[in-house]
């Protein structure tokens, strides 16, 4: 994946919106499994899934390991 | 005789670092993460504690206003993101609305936490371990929040003087990891405080 | 306009940090006066203390960028940046990184000064039975003290290190956030200042390690102590984040990891520690601020805390921190041996990856401070287990120090004569570690002399030999002048034997039962009389530290002028630059072409500058 392709900047507010949904999708099955008292391992793996997502997403981890060739835009 | 370099490994050598912008922003960023996990460290410290404290117990908290925080705090995200994406597409005015939006919703999600959470608690700081812990992850988070307010009021003022352009626009982009770091830690803090154990 | 006194940043700073202390109190006073309750000394006290090292920071001119920033108008680049010519320069805001080196190491040597004077007048106290000279409260005051300063001198030596030497090893002209560096080190300045005014406020009876609950019931001064050290911690996590991003993002072509200077791998392992760990001893001393403050309850148990957890946080970082003070001091060694060895060091990869090495294993071991903590008792034999295996890393540079000086061409310069020394001191030290490790002996042992043996042996070893070997060694590259041989020769032998009848009688005392942090102890003669050998042993060291002072001070005033490459050193600051070295460090961009210890191949370089446009091939 190419975090700063010209077409990676032009769907960035559609992928914005698509994270949102996972966030809240997510965020969702954790209030609903904490009050039936599903498994706490289950609520942790929700939590690392949105922590992924944001950092994944809306953090750009991935342009700290990009070489310098690679990158076009910001 | 002329000068023959040893091959650059593959690795992160630049070949040519004579400095520029390119090459400072990169820096910055590798700066910015640093700083970011060395502030995990507390984070996960303070998580450390109300697990060795608590155990399997949790503090008693108002669920629906911590899912109302949680949302507010999410979206803001959703705006930042947004901000961000409007200015590297070089849409000043999305960028100012977005991050408007952004500061907003972090000032709600103050409000809710200090302004009412704190009020409407059934123990202060004072009562025992869980209010040690609830006051404290939720100070510490609530004060990143608030310094991520200002950072990005900064960035929002400095937007609208010109400051910045869709191919050059760092303090926009610290800002922005700056503040879903801040979400980041609310992620893990929200079910260690709300979700995990009994309640007292 | 600032002129005359005020024209001193250090002035300026010190008169900021006394108003933003007045400030502080100020504010709590009128909130709490606001809402109707009294004047309280010590929440006004703590807002004091950060306050005031805010307005140090203010006044020393350290955020001017930043403002300049925030309020959208451009800075002026830190190169462009005019400085004070002379001395004067370092009294200030400096952005280049060789005269932040040497602030850091003006206040190293200030601080284990002072740290050890501190010494000295309880170790006086200590020469025989009964209460002679000073009271119970300093006497805990002033070891707690000796702990702490001498502690913030190693880690201030460190980064002296680390920042001057660090750019110039791998073909930089600076580091990588140059203001960040002077804001990390200015930093540091009001943090040793508000540690030290504990002593006005009552001082503290915890030693350094300001347990619970015995420092939520302490004086004051355990308050600005804590400040301190707070404040003290940042400035160790920023420094040592830019030393990282230096390293990762700013060597020259052709410098892989594996090509850079020895020194490097021990700096960028050394600032991995730092910038991270630290955050604990800074969480856990601000957790019992707040105990203290609101009656929050994590560390009494009266208050639903627990005390251990205190001392899980704070060795979480305290253990990695000896790591700190020592991985630099190693890096010296294994670059300074094949200079004065005149061959390769040995096993450059395993030396490199040791570093790394030392510091994972590092943060693995801590509850070994912990073994009589009354923790749970299943945690014993895996941090045992632990301990033993940073032995490891550490001797792979034991190793390749002794394959490095095999069959070697040894000059016995000063500073190979210290080199020489701290391995000899580290060795003892690092043989009485497995004896603390494990756990039967450790019974006995925790909180005896023993342990202070222990540790200033390896303290001594791993920091304080190899810093003055570093000191003598780069001095011309600093100065442009050498230090005196003869006060150098002096200086290592007064302190190499005096040091070792120091450790070996603060062993055998702590054998015999000795306790450590007590300020009597019983008229027994076998105790009465190591303790006069340990004292006396304690004023010859420091007689021996301030003849170094006095000859880093004469020698940087009228030292003998060092033309070259004095040590002949294949290392680029030695081959490519004069003394002392010049601004912005090498003229152009500078290329690897060789290996950095090849010191047998006579033709072979390791670095050459890049040739100008238009020379001849």
């Amino acid at each position: 994946m190419h975090p700063n392709g010209r077409d990676h900047k032009a769907g960035g507010l559609q992928r914005g919106v698509m994270v949102l949904v996972v966030l809240a999708v997510l965020t969702a099955i954790e209030y609903f499994a904490a009050t039936m008292e599903w498994p706490v391992l289950l609520l942790w793996i929700i939590a690392l899934g949105k922590a992924g997502t944001v950092l994944w997403f809306f953090m750009h981890i991935g342009k700290l390991f990009l070489g310098e060739e690679e990158e076009t835009g910001s | 005789m002329s000068v023959q370099p040893y091959p650059a490994e593959t690795h992160p050598v630049d070949a040519h670092p004579v400095e520029n912008l390119r090459h400072r922003e990169r820096t910055n960023r590798l700066g910015l993460w640093l700083f970011i996990l060395s502030d995990s460290f507390v984070f996960g410290a303070l998580l450390f504690t109300r697990f060795y404290l608590l155990g399997n117990n949790r503090p008693e908290l108002i669920q629906w206003l911590g899912l109302v925080v949680t949302v507010v705090l999410l979206a803001s995200s959703f705006f930042m993101n947004r901000a961000e994406v409007q200015m590297s597409l070089g849409n000043r005015q999305g960028f100012l609305r977005n991050t408007l939006v952004t500061i907003v919703l972090g000032s709600l999600f103050l409000i809710g936490v200090v302004g009412v959470e704190w009020q409407v608690a059934h123990f202060g700081p004072a009562d025992g371990a869980q209010g040690a812990i609830f006051y404290t992850m939720t100070g510490f988070h609530a004060f990143h929040v608030f310094t991520g307010v200002i950072f990005l009021s900064l960035v929002y003022r400095n937007a609208k003087k010109g400051l910045y352009s869709a191919e050059h626009h760092w303090p926009v982009e610290a800002a922005a990891v700056y503040w879903h770091f801040v979400d980041l830690v609310w992620i893990f803090f929200y079910p260690a405080l709300y979700l995990i154990g009994t309640a007292l | 306009m600032k002129t005359g006194i005020l024209s001193i940043g250090l002035v300026r700073g010190l008169l900021f940090q006394a108003a933003g202390f007045l400030a502080g109190v100020a504010v709590v006073t009128v909130i709490r006066l606001a809402f109707g309750m009294g004047f309280s000394a010590e929440p006004a006290i703590v807002l004091g203390a950060f306050f005031s090292a805010i307005g140090f920071m203010i006044g020393v001119g350290a955020f001017s960028g930043w403002f300049a920033n925030a309020l959208g108008k451009p800075a002026i680049p830190p190169e462009e940046v005019e400085e004070p010519s002379g001395f004067k320069r370092y009294l200030g805001v400096s952005y280049d990184h060789k005269v932040i080196g040497v602030q850091y190491g003006m206040l190293t040597i200030a601080a284990l000064f002072l740290g050890g004077s501190f010494a000295l007048i309880f170790r006086s106290e200590l020469v025989a039975p009964g209460m002679q000279l000073i009271g119970l409260q300093q006497f805990n005051t002033l070891i707690g003290l000796h702990g702490m300063v001498a502690i913030v001198g190693m880690l201030l030596g460190g980064a002296a290190l680390g920042n001057f030497l660090v750019p110039l090893l791998i073909g930089a002209k600076d580091m990588a956030f140059p203001r960040l560096n002077a804001f990390a080190f200015w930093l540091a300045v009001p943090a040793v200042v508000l540690v030290l005014s504990s002593m006005a406020a009552g001082g503290f009876d915890t030693g350094w390690t300001a347990y619970p609950p015995l420092s939520i019931f302490a004086n004051m001064g355990m308050q600005l102590f804590f400040a301190g050290v707070v404040v003290f911690g940042w400035s160790s996590v920023l420094g040592a984040l830019n030393i990282v991003a230096t390293v990762l993002r700013m060597r020259a072509p052709g410098m892989s990891l594996f090509r850079m200077p020895i020194f490097v791998w021990g700096s960028l392992a050394t600032s991995i520690i730092a910038m991270t760990a630290t955050q604990l001893i800074g969480l856990s001393f601000q957790l019992v601020m707040f105990e203290r403050l609101f009656g929050m309850g994590f560390f009494n148990p009266a208050n639903g805390g627990n005390p251990i957890l205190f001392q899980h946080l704070f060795w979480f970082y305290s253990h990695p921190a000896v790591y700190i003070f020592v991985l630099p001091g190693f890096a010296v060694i294994s670059e300074l041996l094949p200079v004065f060895a005149r061959k390769p060091l040995f096993g450059y990869r395993w030396v490199a990856m040791s570093s790394l090495g030392i510091a994972l294993v590092g943060f693995l071991v801590w509850a070994h401070h912990m073994f009589t903590s009354g923790m749970e008792e299943y945690l014993r034999v895996p941090f045992m287990y632990t301990t033993l295996l940073v032995a490891v890393p550490t001797g792979v540079k034991f190793f390749s120090w002794t394959g490095t000086l095999w069959e070697g061409k040894i000059r016995f310069t000063v500073p190979m004569l210290f080199v020489l020394g701290a391995m000899n001191v580290f060795l003892l030290g690092g043989l009485t570690g497995p004896i603390l490790g494990t756990i039967p002996t450790d019974l006995h042992l925790h909180d005896s002399y023993f342990v202070v043996g222990h540790f200033h042996n390896t303290m001594f070893g791993g920091f304080v030999f190899p810093f003055i070997a570093a000191v003598h060694y780069w001095f011309p590259k600093i100065t442009g002048r050498k230090m005196s041989d003869l006060l150098g020769r002096i200086t290592f032998f007064i302190l190499l034997p005096s040091f070792w009848i120091q450790t070996l009688g603060q062993m055998q005392v702590g054998l015999l039962g000795m306790r450590r942090r007590v300020a009597d102890y019983d008229t027994l003669p076998e105790f009465q009389t190591t303790h006069i050998f340990i004292t006396v042993a304690g004023f010859l060291v420091g007689l021996a530290f301030v003849i170094f002072m006095y000859n880093v001070i004469r020698s940087a005033m009228k030292g003998e002028v060092a033309v070259g490459n004095v040590w002949e050193s294949r290392s680029p600051e030695w081959e490519l630059l004069p003394n002392p070295a010049p601004k912005h460090n090498y003229p152009q961009p500078l290329v690897v072409t060789g290996d950095p210890y090849d010191y047998s191949l006579t033709d072979t370089e390791y670095v050459e500058l890049v040739p100008v446009a238009g020379a001849t091939d």
